[in-house]
């Protein structure tokens, strides 16, 4: 019990609870109506999953650039899809996570065969998918498309919205992965210590274009939902992306240099920077104050990481 | 003779852990104080008290100034050096792409109209390396020095705050017998300048060739207080240090069949590390011992084996068929072969992660079902180890980095042990070990021998070598220059094993 209290991902629970009630208190309960809710959990699906695409490279000590603008390139090219070429829903969906998985696996092959930093590959792939999401239609809009995808994206369950529990189930698969499964682990051994990972038999560098893989795979589920449950795309979905995906899993207690991995931190950080969008929309506040406390929790939740590493890792 | 340290009743507990419990350690001017204790003792702790690293909970710490000892209190590393405590830690701590001269000065680098001041940092480090009567160039890079001048350049690097007190953890753990001689040589001139030297070492053989007085930690306590320690014998510290009388294990003899096919042969290899004509062989149920002084390329031999470094001439062969193996995953999966290695901290153990993971990371698909680890057969498997070893653990989730370093090399081995090795390749297996840990150890590795397994023992420790293997290969110059069947008569082995070195020395 006293170790759960300890835990980061306790500090965020309450950090949240409390949030939540006073903003609900603040807004005279306008927070917790049907329609507020759903909103409020509908936009929370595309940071929570964008924050574990993120945290799938950070689990091997990489970054990934790229994740936000390849959100938006595989939200333009499934539209474009389903406008242009006239494909059905189900296949546009399944071509924008091949896409994005494929784009992932050519960032993670670029890592591990040009010994090139992750950051910088992913940099550059980041340059090169903002040119070619503009390619796809230029600064038009697509919509009107796939009804049937359209309503997946707007329908809820017992008033839960269907994308915010695929995003549930994503972070639950994820969990899953890390916990339970030898590729998980293995990638958090590389990330902890490459050195006694190739020691231990674990390949590096598959661990390395694993992770990227499935970065690239989460933005394309990222996409997914965009596509579904915005109803228009265009070619600036993704620019606003980048911040966040780094927020969730920062604030969420994940280590930078790899090894150490939280989906409960990373969701429940996503949970804190929506509350902090809400309020700016409740109260009208200006926008560049919402950045602002974002960029000002990240950079406290790495001294407070350090802080606790101080305090619990020095022993002896 | 002058006090110039005094650490009286100092306590610093860790979550958990109560690491010192009234230590007091008191250092006279002019002599080599040895502290001793076993893993886990207080010994570090202490050190890094003395050192401003962690501030105490309790007690106080009183250095020598000019109206007397006065008590101090470090807010930092920095704080401590200053006031005349230097320091040279386990681990390294050198720039390796900065020179000597850079390095030794690093912690106040003089400067001149705001920019370094080269012509005084060169000569500063010629003054402290003069103290130490060394020869090392202050403008070589110390990347390109040898272990045991690294070793050098960081007590001039501790001496170059006008250090009056120094504090030396393990210096001679990655050093040969000779190298250590010399910095011995240099310790002992140091304390005729009038220097106190606190030391701290695993080997009792060079403490007492070394060392004036004693102090024994045990259990985060002081059981023996600055005493002289010619009044003792080595018996009666081990006692002191261990808590119960000692008794030197007798090792189960073992007759391995020298008939049988060897498990693991190399037939004129040559590596791209520099290894030339290497022939070696182990057989199942025997131990060889590899000896040679540090840098003659036997961790690095064993890591060609393993697919790490290329092999660039001759066979090896596992189990008789040739093998060519690519990496570790191949080494262990498709030749059942294991290597312990010599850094468990750097490349044996995910520091970070739980004691069940890092056991498990070897066999995590026999262990899981429908693509899923199972955690009960984890947890299992890591309570079979731990019984199995006597690792101390309170629980398979506690962190590995939290272990003393004896259970941490053996959690090291037990995930190759778990892999269902037969041939396994121990590198250094009790450095910085205290000596109970070491005896197990060694109990250990013969047990394992005993059982069948094939073991290719790495060591720069002859005491060990001589009583483990049943056969030495002396190792010089990246070749085998010799193998000797061990009659474990420590007084001819050691003989013909420095002979070996010698005799490849003259050939030369």
């Amino acid at each position: 019990m006293k170790n759960l209290v300890r835990t980061n991902e306790f500090t965020l629970a309450a950090v949240a609870v409390v949030g939540f009630a006073t903003l609900a208190v603040a807004t005279d309960f306008n927070l917790l109506t049907a329609g507020t809710m759903d909103a409020f959990l509908s936009f929370l699906a595309v940071p929570m999953v964008i924050g574990l695409a993120q945290m799938v490279v950070l689990a091997v000590g990489q970054m990934n650039l790229s994740v936000g603008v390849l959100t938006g390139f595989c939200a333009m090219a499934s539209a474009w899809l389903m406008v242009d070429a006239a494909l059905p829903a189900p296949l546009a969906v399944l071509a924008a996570l091949a896409l994005g998985a494929l784009v992932g696996l050519l960032n993670g092959l670029l890592v591990v065969f040009t010994r090139i930093n992750g950051f910088i590959v992913t940099l550059a792939t980041m340059t090169v998918l903002e040119g070619l999401r503009y390619g796809v239609h230029g600064t038009g809009t697509y919509q009107g498309y796939s009804p049937g995808l359209r309503a997946v994206g707007q329908a809820s369950v017992l008033g839960i919205p269907v994308v915010f529990l695929l995003a549930l189930a994503v972070a639950v698969v994820a969990a899953l992965f890390f916990r339970r499964t030898v590729s998980g682990r293995r990638l958090l051994a590389s990330g902890g210590n490459p050195f006694a990972a190739r020691l231990s038999g674990i390949s590096n560098d598959r661990a390395l274009v694993l992770a990227h893989t499935l970065s690239g795979l989460l933005a394309g589920v990222a996409a997914v939902i965009v596509v579904a449950a915005f109803g228009s795309v265009n070619a600036s979905i993704g620019d606003d992306l980048l911040l966040p995906s780094f927020a969730a899993p920062i604030i969420g207690g994940v280590a930078l240099v790899g090894g150490v991995v939280s989906v409960t931190g990373t969701v429940l950080a996503a949970f804190l920077v929506r509350l902090v969008d809400v309020t700016q929309a409740q109260f009208d506040i200006n926008r560049r104050w919402v950045d602002l406390i974002i960029g000002a929790v990240v950079l406290g939740a790495v001294l407070l990481g350090r802080a606790r590493e101080r305090l619990t890792g020095g022993a002896r | 003779m002058s006090v110039v340290l005094s650490a009286e009743k100092l306590v610093k507990t860790f979550p958990g852990v109560r690491a010192l419990d009234e230590a007091t350690l008191t250092v006279s001017a002019g002599t080599v104080h040895a502290l001793l204790g076993e893993n886990g003792a207080g010994k570090s702790t202490l050190i890094k008290l003395l050192t401003g690293v962690y501030r105490p909970d309790g007690g106080h710490i009183r250095l020598a100034g000019p109206d007397g000892l006065r008590e101090v209190r470090f807010a930092g590393p920095q704080d401590a050096q200053r006031a005349g405590v230097g320091v040279v830690h386990q681990e390294r701590n050198l720039i390796p792409a900065f020179s000597v001269a850079e390095n030794i000065c690093l912690q106040h680098l003089p400067r001149r109209n705001g920019l370094l001041d080269r012509a005084r940092i060169r000569a500063e480090a010629r003054r402290c390396l003069d103290l130490l009567e060394v020869d090392i160039d202050p403008d070589a890079p110390v990347s390109g020095l040898s272990v045991a001048q690294m070793q050098l350049v960081e007590i001039a690097k501790a001496l170059s705050a006008d250090s009056k007190v120094l504090l030396l953890d393990e210096p001679t753990a990655s050093l040969t017998g000779d190298e250590a001689d010399r910095l011995y040589a240099v310790v002992r001139r140091l304390c005729e300048r009038g220097h106190a030297v606190v030391l701290v070492s695993h080997k009792l053989e060079e403490i007492f060739a070394v060392a004036d007085t004693v102090t024994v930690l045990r259990d985060g306590r002081s059981v023996a207080e600055a005493e002289p320690l010619a009044a003792h014998t080595r018996g009666q510290i081990v006692d002191l240090m261990v808590g119960r009388a000692y008794q030197e294990v007798r090792l189960t003899p073992r007759t391995p069949d020298p008939t049988a096919e060897p498990a693991l042969v190399l037939a004129a290899v040559a590596t791209a590390a520099g290894h030339h004509d290497v022939n070696l062989a182990v057989r199942p149920g025997e131990i060889l011992g590899l000896y040679g002084l540090v840098g003659a390329g036997r961790s690095e031999l064993a890591k060609a084996l393993l697919g790490l470094k290329q092999i660039t001439a001759g066979e090896v062969r596992v189990h008789g068929k040739a093998a060519r193996i690519r990496d570790v995953g191949d080494a262990l999966r498709r030749h059942r072969i294991g290597y312990v290695t010599e850094n468990r901290k750097e490349e044996g153990l995910f520091l970070s992660q739980t004691i069940a993971r890092n056991t498990a990371v070897t066999v995590w698909r026999r262990l899981s079902r429908l693509g899923l680890v199972r955690d009960r057969a984890e947890r299992a498997l890591v309570a079979e180890y731990a019984d199995r070893l006597g690792i101390r653990l309170a629980s398979p989730d506690q962190l590995a980095g939290q272990l003393s370093g004896g259970n941490q090399q053996k959690v090291s081995l037990a995930k190759w042990l778990a892999a269902d090795c037969d041939v396994l390749i121990i590198d250094e297996p009790t450095v910085g070990i205290d000596v109970r840990t070491k005896a197990a150890f060694h109990e250990l590795i013969t047990g394992l021998a005993g059982q069948g397994m094939a073991i290719l023992l790495i060591s720069s420790d002859l005491p060990e070598t001589v009583t483990l293997a049943d056969r030495i290969a002396v190792m010089r110059d990246f070749a085998v220059v010799g193998e000797l069947v061990n009659d474990h008569e420590y007084h001819r082995m050691s003989q013909a094993v420095i002979r070996l070195i010698h005799g490849a020395e003259e050939a030369a």
